[in-house]
C-alpha cells in the first residue's frame, strides 16, 4: 500500500502542478485528492489537475490554509495520492444546486450501479465516503442528513474554504469547479482505516437547552425561554456587551456519549445568535472551555494509531477556527508537526462532517 | 395517541443496525443530530407531528427493506 503527498506553494498554477508531478512522478495513482488556496482560480486549478493525472480519479476544494509535510501551510497546492493497491474502487459524484434542494438520490443510484450493492446494505468497514462540500452553500446539515438516511457508510470531511475571504468557495471533480455543490467519493480501501473526530473543549457544567430556533438560518433564538443573547453572556457571566467576544473561546456543543459535536457562534442578531452549524429547538447544548489543542489531537492520532496498528496516511479537515486559535497561541508550527512523523495532508475548512456536521473541530481519515 | 415515536425510532434503529452495536450508536447519533433523541421517548410520549415526520421520512428511505410501516 503506497500513499505519498506532495505540495507546492508556486504562485503560478502551472507552476504547482508541475511541482506536484516532479513529486509524484509517473506511479499508477489511482486516486488523487487536493485541497487548494484561493490563489489558483478555480476553473483553472482544476483543469490542470485533471489534464496533468488524466488516468487519476481525482478530487478536492478550496482551501484557506493547508497542511503537508508537518508543516501549516498559506496560499499553498496540497496532494495525496494513492497507488492501485491501496484503494481498491472509487466512484465520485458531484451533487449540484444545494441550495435549491439537497438531492443525494441519483449520486446514490451511481454509487449502486457502480459498485453493485444497495447503499444501505454497504458495509461500514469495506467503503469509506468523503465529502466535501461548498463552505459558504450553509447546506451541510441537509446534506449530511440526506447521506446519513441512504447508508450505514461513514460519511467524513470539510467544508471548502477560501483563505478567510467568506466569498466563494467551491469543489472539483472532472477537472472543473462547482459552486453551490457537494462532491461525494465512495471508495473501498484496501487496508482498514480509522475515522477520527476530534475538538480541545470540556464542559463546564452549564447547559443551554434551545428553546426557539430557526434551523435554516443556524439561529437560535431562545435558549431556556429567555432570549438566546442574554441567557448565554448570563451563562458566562458576562454582560450581552462582552458576549460576542467570547465566542471563539466558549462555543456550545451537543454531547453524545460524552463526545461534544461543537455548534460555533458567529455574531450576534438582535436578541437571536447566529451559528455556523444549526441546532434544532429542544436540543441541550453544554457551555465549553477550550482544553490544549496540540496535546489532544497528539492523543487522538496516537489512539488511532494503536487501534489500527500503524498508519500510512491521514487527510486532516481542520477547522479554520482552531487554525486562529493556533495562530493566536503561537502554536501554528507544533500544531504541523503533530502530524510530521506520517503522510498527512489537510486544510483549514469552514466546518466538518463526520455523521453531521460541526464547527471547531478536526475530522480525520486515518488509513493503516 | 402515545408512544409511536418510540416504536418507530425502535424500527429505524433495528433494520438498520442488524444488531450491530457500533451502528446503533452511530444511528441513534445521526437521530440526535437530527434533533430526535432516542433517550427522551417512551411509550407515554405524546405523537408529536413534527418529529413523526422526520422520522417518516427516514423510514421511507427503508421502505424497500422494511415494508410499509404502520
Amino acid at each position: 500500500m503506497t500513499i505519498k503527498i506532495a505540495s507546492s506553494g508556486k504562485k503560478r498554477v502551472d507552476d504547482a502542478v508541475h511541482e506536484l508531478m516532479d513529486t509524484f512522478g509517473c506511479n499508477n495513482m489511482k486516486v488523487m485528492i487536493y485541497f487548494a488556496s484561493t490563489r489558483y482560480a478555480p476553473d483553472e486549478i482544476s483543469a490542470a489537475m485533471q489534464s496533468a493525472f488524466p488516468e487519476t480519479e481525482i478530487f478536492g476544494c478550496s482551501s484557506a490554509g493547508e497542511i503537508a509535510g508537518g508543516r501549516m501551510l498559506k496560499g499553498a497546492l496540497v496532494a495525496m495520492a494513492f497507488d492501485m493497491d491501496s484503494i481498491l474502487d472509487i466512484k465520485i459524484e458531484v451533487v449540484e444546486n444545494l441550495r435549491r434542494k439537497t438531492d443525494v438520490r441519483e449520486a446514490f443510484r451511481s454509487f449502486e450501479r457502480h459498485f453493485g450493492e444497495a447503499a444501505d446494505e454497504m458495509k461500514p468497514s469495506e467503503y469509506l465516503g468523503i465529502v466535501l462540500v461548498d463552505g459558504m452553500s450553509g447546506q451541510e446539515e441537509r446534506l449530511m442528513d440526506a447521506v446519513g438516511d441512504r447508508t450505514n457508510v461513514l460519511f467524513i470531511g470539510g467544508s471548502a474554504s477560501d483563505d478567510m475571504k467568506f466569498r466563494s468557495t467551491c469543489v472539483y471533480a472532472n477537472g472543473r469547479s462547482y459552486g453551490n455543490a457537494a462532491v461525494l467519493a465512495l471508495l473501498k480501501p484496501a487496508a482498514p482505516f480509522d475515522l477520527v473526530k476530534t475538538q480541545s473543549v470540556r464542559e463546564m457544567g452549564v447547559e443551554l437547552v434551545v428553546t426557539r430556533a430557526n434551523e435554516g438560518r443556524r439561529e437560535i433564538v431562545e435558549f431556556n425561554h429567555r432570549p438566546a443573547a442574554e441567557a448565554y453572556a448570563e451563562a458566562l457571566g458576562v454582560s450581552v456587551n462582552e458576549l460576542a467576544a467570547c465566542f471563539p473561546g466558549h462555543p456550545l456543543g451537543l454531547i453524545i456519549d460524552g463526545e461534544p459535536y461543537i455548534r460555533s457562534p458567529t455574531h450576534i442578531s438582535g436578541t437571536s445568535i447566529v451559528f455556523q452549524c444549526s441546532s434544532a429547538q429542544g436540543m441541550p447544548l453544554s457551555l465549553l472551555e477550550l482544553t490544549n489543542l496540540i496535546d489532544d489531537t497528539r492523543g487522538a492520532l496516537a489512539r488511532s494509531k494503536e487501534r489500527l496498528g500503524g498508519i500510512s496516511g491521514i487527510i486532516v479537515f481542520n477547522c479554520a477556527h482552531r487554525a486562529l486559535e493556533l495562530e493566536f497561541k503561537k502554536l501554528t508550527e507544533a500544531y504541523g508537526e503533530v502530524f510530521a512523523e506520517f503522510p498527512a495532508i489537510g486544510f483549514n475548512s469552514y466546518g466538518e462532517q463526520l455523521i453531521g456536521h460541526m464547527n471547531q473541530t478536526a475530522t480525520m481519515i486515518v488509513f493503516r | 395517541m402515545a408512544g409511536k415515536i418510540k416504536r418507530m425510532i425502535e424500527r429505524i434503529v433495528s433494520v438498520r443496525a442488524q444488531g450491530n452495536e457500533t451502528l446503533e450508536r452511530a444511528i441513534r447519533t445521526k437521530l440526535i443530530l437530527k434533533g430526535i433523541n432516542p433517550a427522551t421517548y417512551t411509550e407515554q410520549s405524546d405523537d408529536d407531528p413534527a418529529v413523526i415526520r422526520k422520522l417518516e421520512k427516514m423510514l421511507r428511505d427503508l421502505h424497500h427493506r422494511i415494508g410499509r410501516f404502520s
